[in-house]
């Protein structure tokens, strides 16, 4: 099969797989093609408005698992194809040379088996690294269920691995994902992890310590697939970043590619609001300090489809409001709707030269339209401004554009 | 009204802003000489004065931020002259008039009405700076050398040649400003600046095409029909970048 022909198919496989991102490595060049860059580099924007960085396909869409959510399940009639080791590598250095990516996203269906997947990937990264002396990005995806040794091979070649969560409950592998299991894919994880801080520890004995996933591990949950609720996500989410040192958790608004008694209609749309709405709750998780039992709790298992996240939180704890922008600490800052990290940064760096006024804040880029309920200047509310805790909710929820974009996508049931 | 114009290098523009500090009618606009021959509004003005490049006065504005502001200042003055902002120059002089009075905290003060404007403008070239390294795409020519051409809104070629020259660090290449006609050329051990107004390009080189064709292919594929969202995309990636970019071409 010629390869554009492969590039396609397998390019269609792959791309329901979210993370792309190419951050957290600093690689350097030695003699060779390819650098990391810490930040990462977006590359181009496909027609869905996601971030294309790394040349993201499968090794071979053939697979010997039935997961009833996935495109590639053996029971699919679909197109199947495979590169080889030396195909992908040359592409990938063809790409990269003309500045079309930031590296590789190796993944790949389980064919014949774990060990055998593992070792496919292996060998084209060795190619890449060692014969080509290729120092860009790598992320590849550690296949549940194959040996140890392996997994541990391909983390020092990789900058960043990955192992898909998929489901976030045992039950809902159980029933969509039954070839897989909740020990199978925490085991490379934790794995992983270890790795992690071993080579943490060495850092500090040796001048030069090996190289192993400098950029971390992420993972990725399918979201909509089953009846999950949100809080069991973002409490997963928040055990893995908390025990696992996680660096990132995608979640994907499940696509109904496949028919089946487990799973929602085909002519569903993806629950693309929810999704935004989890990683507005992952933001928080990770760089707002909250917990995600603040955000969730038994009475309100799922988040609230009109206001995001933290407006919520911040209605149902209306008694820590005011914050004093000129007195209250970075993370109390931090807590106002309309407020963000970088706003937050710069209040606190600018308020030791002058007091901060509302205009002030206005020119700094935090959003006074809904900061203003949340905070006072000097002792004081913006002006002219009446508050009605009862009725804030209503003002806080507004129609956006994009709100109707989703939802007249939904309605012509595309 | 009195208008100063410099030539259109860093040295240049540093001696204009020496010379609006020390002549005692204030200048109301600072213009590059490029902006100058484009305005036929501003050549009827009678109150024009040429500066021409004084390496010694350049020379003291420039040890004089070093030393009584700060390396940032400095680093912000030289991202404002790369940019393409028509008033570059009066904003200068002011965020420098400012930043003598205030010092090293100078860029601490990020409302103020002559440190907001310059921080702005700052910033937009340092976002295209970065979309560059990403959305700049070479072409391999049959003479071995790696080609590519770009028309940023800034002046940003030498601020991407060192990324490239440690990340293709082992290729041929050149990257070319078909706006400003200049180029840095790079031969594997080091990278110059130099004009290149040549638009006439050797051909391509035999395998080009099938890679730009496993791209298009690749870019239209991995794309989800189901969350299509070009308003999206566009906003990430500005319509004035798609003209050079192989997965966009027909």
């Amino acid at each position: 099969m010629e390869t554009v022909k492969k590039m396609a198919i397998l390019a269609d496989s792959a791309k329901y797989d979210v993370s792309c991102s190419s951050s957290g490595s600093n690689r350097k060049n030695s003699g060779g093609v390819g650098n990391g860059a810490l930040s990462g580099i977006c590359h181009s924007w496909s027609e869905d408005g996601r971030c294309i960085s790394l040349l993201k396909t499968l090794y071979t869409n053939n697979c010997v698992y039935d997961c009833a959510y996935c495109i590639n399940r053996i029971s699919n009639d679909i197109p199947r194809a495979s590169f080889t080791p030396r195909e992908l590598a040359d592409l990938t250095i063809d790409f990269y040379r003309r500045n079309y990516i930031e590296g590789l996203f190796l993944s790949s269906g389980v064919y014949p088996n774990p060990d055998k997947t593992m070792e496919n990937l292996i060998e084209t990264m060795e190619i890449l690294r060692k014969e080509y002396k290729f120092f860009g990005y790598i992320h590849v995806k550690a296949i549940p269920g194959a040996d140890p040794l392996l997994i541990n091979k391909a983390g020092m070649l990789a900058d960043r691995m990955s192992v898909n969560i998929e489901l976030p409950s045992e039950k809902s592998l159980r029933l969509l994902a039954p070839q897989k299991s909740k020990e199978k894919i925490f085991k490379p994880m934790a794995q992983i992890t270890q790795g992690l801080m071993q080579i943490g520890e060495e850092k500090g004995k040796y001048r030069f310590s090996q190289k192993f996933v400098p950029a971390g591990q992420s993972t990725q949950m399918i979201v909509g697939a089953t009846n999950d609720t949100d809080l069991s996500i973002i409490s997963l989410s928040q055990g893995l970043y908390d025990n696992f040192k996680l660096k990132r958790v995608y979640y994907s608004a499940y696509v109904p590619v496949n028919e089946g008694p487990n799973l929602p209609a085909l002519i569903q749309a993806p629950p693309m609001k929810r999704e935004n709405r989890l990683y507005q709750a992952d933001w928080l998780l990770r760089f707002y300090g909250f917990k995600a039992s603040e955000l969730l709790d038994q009475d309100n298992q799922n988040f609230d489809m009109d206001l995001d996240p933290k407006c919520d939180w911040a209605i149902r704890h209306f008694d820590f409001f005011p914050v004093e922008i000129n007195k209250a600490s970075y993370n109390e800052i931090l807590r106002v709707p309309g407020i963000g990290v970088k706003s937050a940064k710069k209040i606190i760096k600018m308020r030791k030269f002058g007091k901060i006024d509302f205009l002030g804040l206005k020119k700094l880029g935090v959003v006074l339209k809904r900061a203003k309920y949340f905070i006072t200047c000097n002792g004081r509310y913006s002006e002219g401004l009446y508050i009605y805790p009862e009725n804030l909710r209503n003002r806080l929820i507004q129609k956006k554009p994009a709100d109707m974009q989703i939802k007249i996508f939904q309605e012509s049931g595309l | 009204m009195k208008i100063l114009v410099y030539e259109n290098t860093f040295q240049g523009f540093l001696t204009a802003i020496y010379e609006a500090f020390y002549s005692l009618e204030k200048p109301a606009k600072i213009i590059s000489k490029f902006d100058y021959l484009r305005d036929f509004q501003l050549q009827l003005d009678t109150e024009v004065v040429e500066i021409s490049v004084n390496q010694e006065k350049a020379d003291k504005v420039y040890n004089a931020v070093l030393k009584k502001i700060s390396t940032g200042t400095l680093s912000n003055l030289y991202y404002l002259f790369l940019s393409s902002d028509f008033d570059k120059g009066i904003l200068a002089f002011y965020y420098l008039k400012f930043a003598f009075k205030k010092g090293k905290y100078t860029d601490n003060y990020l409302v103020d009405e002559n440190v907001k404007p310059v921080h702005d403008i700052v910033w937009k070239v340092k976002q295209e700076k970065h979309r560059m390294k990403g959305l700049l795409r070479f072409k391999l020519l049959d003479n071995g050398i790696y080609y590519a051409a770009f028309e940023p809104d800034h002046d940003i070629t030498e601020l991407i040649a060192p990324h490239f020259s440690r990340r293709l660090g082992d290729q041929f290449w050149i990257i070319h400003d078909l706006k400003r006609l200049k180029a840095a050329l790079y031969n594997k051990e080091e990278w110059i600046i130099s004009d290149l107004t040549e638009k006439e390009l050797p051909p391509l080189s035999a395998k080009e095409i099938e890679i730009q064709e496993i791209w298009k292919k690749y870019f239209k594929h991995i794309s989800i029909k189901e969350r299509k969202n070009n308003k999206l995309q566009k906003s990430f990636m500005p319509v004035r970048y798609w003209k050079h970019l192989v997965e966009k071409e027909e």
